[in-house]
């Protein structure tokens, strides 16, 4: 089996939920929050990141999102994809096809 | 149907209340997260990928009209216009907000519904037949005792922190079609030797990461001490259960690990010092409840085929496609039971729009007394059809796209939400489900095949079952690509049994070939009318195997 590969030098952006919607949200450029990775302010590594981390456990604390963590992203496409499967389908909204599914992804990419 | 007392209403409504309060705590900040949590939990909120998800509780699958038409209005209101049924008969809503949360708990009160004890350590929602009432070889509706043991565990003090969760199934019938062996206490109504009805105590099943099929703990109970003997089994498993290690902390572990002798021993111990206390149930309480679930004013009809069906059977193809999946014998004379498939070809299993339970609610009053039942496998279930209504009820459905004539067959897939929607999950489940089913869309192949139950777990937390799966799928993440793992020859019903694992794990393109391969091989193997479980119990796994890992 591969090993998974290093990941702390890719350039990395913050998530985490909102707390009063539980809505997957990105720290922004203006330290807000918002539903669309491309609005995301992106560290060019896990080191640099650890400074917007303290800003975003801050916001934590402030009652305004859960959980805040560093994610790495791909940043030769636009918007910045992630790297981590499960974090790309964090960032998309659910992979299913489907009536129901069409439901679940409506509403994404608005600024929170 | 069981109707709460006032009793059962307040406790609900404080309940709101509490957490109503709760929720603006933590708005405020007053509450934080790690505070916060639990409460939550214990109201059925998570959080997972995406949002928050309310759990909520389904008593035994059993729904009236006037509760699933209180689900649709919940999540038009609260949701995205949709829910999703679940193996443990409940229903989930995935994009509930917090701040709305308590507004739809208190709308679920309404119609005498909630979310507690749909997660934490304690006894969780207790499950059953879902032909309860109705199944022609029943020979007691397993409700009753549902209902008993559902008002005992609410808010039990001495079981609301175990070691794990705990969830105890019932059925009233030979023909388990709720999965008893696989369960932390399974309950099987029989009769003994002097025609009496008890119950065969089934204690240890479970399937998770480490599976095990239940053993029998004692042959017959006699029904009064139901609860006595409930409490007995919980007592030695919340003092011996292990809570050192989170894996080995369910009851099953802790009967593997002293053997069922000695299991028995405590747990009869401790029955003896506690049968006679005010758990033993009085004839009168008994029938009290029992009452609640009297069958519904039948038609006496004559017995035998209804011609209004026999005529659509044999006139319309389609209908008779449907009716030969779809229908299930009655124990009343010109009735049948219908189930309501959820494994519309391109859809997630077991989820329904708002507008489709509307509709079911409309016909079940219409035809079904008002009654609807959820499944274990992500189905409902109209139980009291009048045979001769069948042609119109099929209409009904078709006209909501809820008349796909496949229950049980290879495309009636049952799927946990999976990595597309659960914080647990190492692959996704929905798709791989919805490949697998594009597979099998033409119905002469699909029902030439005949019954196959085609399970898949996201993780190995099991959810979708996959232990029990005919054909079983595993979700396995293999250094950040999504791999499957195949088990063969699992059963759930009352031939339990384990499925055997068939080889390496495979890639989501593979495993949907795969599958077609098994299938294939399966009828090249078969005897006259044999299903493909009988096969493999007949052949073995070794030209699967082959079948499968010989090419490669």
């Amino acid at each position: 089996m591969a090993k998974a590969p290093r990941l702390d030098n890719h350039p990395q952006v913050i998530t985490a939920n909102h707390l009063a919607t539980g809505d997957v949200v990105y720290l922004t450029r203006v330290a807000s929050w918002s539903r669309d990775i491309g609005e995301a302010t992106v560290a060019p590594n896990v080191q640099a990141g650890a400074a917007l981390l303290a800003v975003a456990q801050a916001q934590a604390k402030m009652n305004i999102v859960i959980d805040p963590y560093l994610i790495p992203v791909d940043t030769s496409v636009s918007p910045p994809r992630p790297i981590q499967f499960r974090e790309r389908i964090r960032a998309q909204g659910p992979t299913t096809a489907g009536r129901t599914s069409d439901a679940a992804r409506e509403d994404r990419h608005v600024s929170v | 149907m069981y109707q709460y007392d006032q009793l059962d209403q307040r406790i609900v409504e404080e309940r709101v209340a509490q957490f109503s309060d709760q929720v603006k705590r933590r708005l405020s900040g007053e509450l934080s997260e790690d505070e916060f949590k639990p409460l939550r939990l214990q109201n059925g909120l998570y959080l997972q990928l995406h949002a928050y998800m309310l759990r909520v509780a389904i008593p035994y699958g059993t729904l009236s009209s006037k509760q699933l038409r209180g689900l649709a209005q919940i999540a038009c209101k609260y949701d995205r216009g949709w829910g999703h049924f679940t193996t443990r008969q409940n229903l989930q809503f995935n994009w509930i907000r917090l701040e709305q949360a308590p507004d739809a708990l208190a709308d679920l009160a309404r119609v005498q519904m909630h979310a507690i004890q749909t997660s934490g350590n304690c006894i969780r929602n207790t499950t059953t037949d879902q032909f309860a009432g109705a199944a022609h070889d029943e020979i007691e509706d397993p409700r009753v005792w549902c209902e008993i043991i559902r008002q005992w565990s609410t808010f039990h003090p001495e079981f609301s922190f175990l070691p794990r969760k705990f969830k105890i199934a019932v059925t009233g019938s030979p023909n388990d079609r709720a999965a008893v062996r696989v369960h932390d206490i399974g309950l099987r109504m029989h009769r003994n030797d002097a025609g009496e009805v008890g119950f065969e105590v089934i204690v240890g099943g479970g399937l998770g990461r480490t599976p095990f099929i239940g053993k029998t703990i004692r042959d017959f109970l006699p029904k009064q001490d139901l609860l006595s003997y409930l409490e007995a089994i919980l007592r030695v498993y919340n003092l011996f259960g292990r809570r050192d290690n989170m894996f080995k902390a369910r009851i099953k572990i802790l009967v593997h690990e002293i053997g069922i002798e000695a299991m028995r021993e405590k747990v009869e111990a401790e029955f003896a010092a506690i049968r006679d206390s005010a758990l033993r149930l009085p004839e009168e309480t008994i029938a009290q409840i029992a009452a609640h679930f009297a069958p519904p004013p039948f038609e006496a009809l004559p017995a035998g085929i209804a011609p209004e069906y026999a005529q659509a059977f044999r006139t319309d193809f389609d209908f008779g496609l449907w009716a030969r999946r779809n229908t299930a014998r009655h124990k009343q004379p010109g009735y049948a039971i219908v189930t309501i498939s959820l494994k519309k070809e391109g859809e997630p299993p077991g989820d329904a729009s708002a507008e489709q339970m509307q509709a079911i609610a409309d016909i079940a009053d219409r035809y079904s007394f008002g009654e609807i039942r959820v499944t274990h496998e992500q189905n409902l279930v109209l139980p009291h059809v009048k045979q001769a209504d069948l042609p119109a009820v099929w209409r009904a459905l078709k006209a909501y796209e809820l008349a796909t004539p496949n229950v049980g067959l290879a495309s009636d897939i049952i799927a946990c939400p999976g990595l597309d929607y659960c914080a647990l999950a190492n692959a996704r489940s929905i798709p791989l489900a919805q490949q697998i089913a594009r597979r099998f869309r033409n119905w002469e192949r699909a029902h030439d095949i005949g019954e196959l139950k085609i399970k898949i777990s996201g993780c190995i937390n099991a959810c979708g079952h996959h232990h029990v799966g005919h054909i079983g799928i595993l979700g396995v993440d293999k250094a950040g690509e999504e791999f499957y793992q195949l088990t063969l020859g699992g059963s759930a019903d009352d031939s339990a049994a384990l499925g055997d694992i068939l080889g390496p794990a495979l890639n989501q393109a593979r495993t949907v070939d795969a599958i077609d391969t098994l299938v294939e091989t399966y009828l090249q193997l078969r005897r006259g009318k044999e299903r493909f479980l009988d096969t493999y119990r007949r052949v073995g796994l070794q030209p699967f195997k082959e079948a499968i890992y010989a090419a490669a």
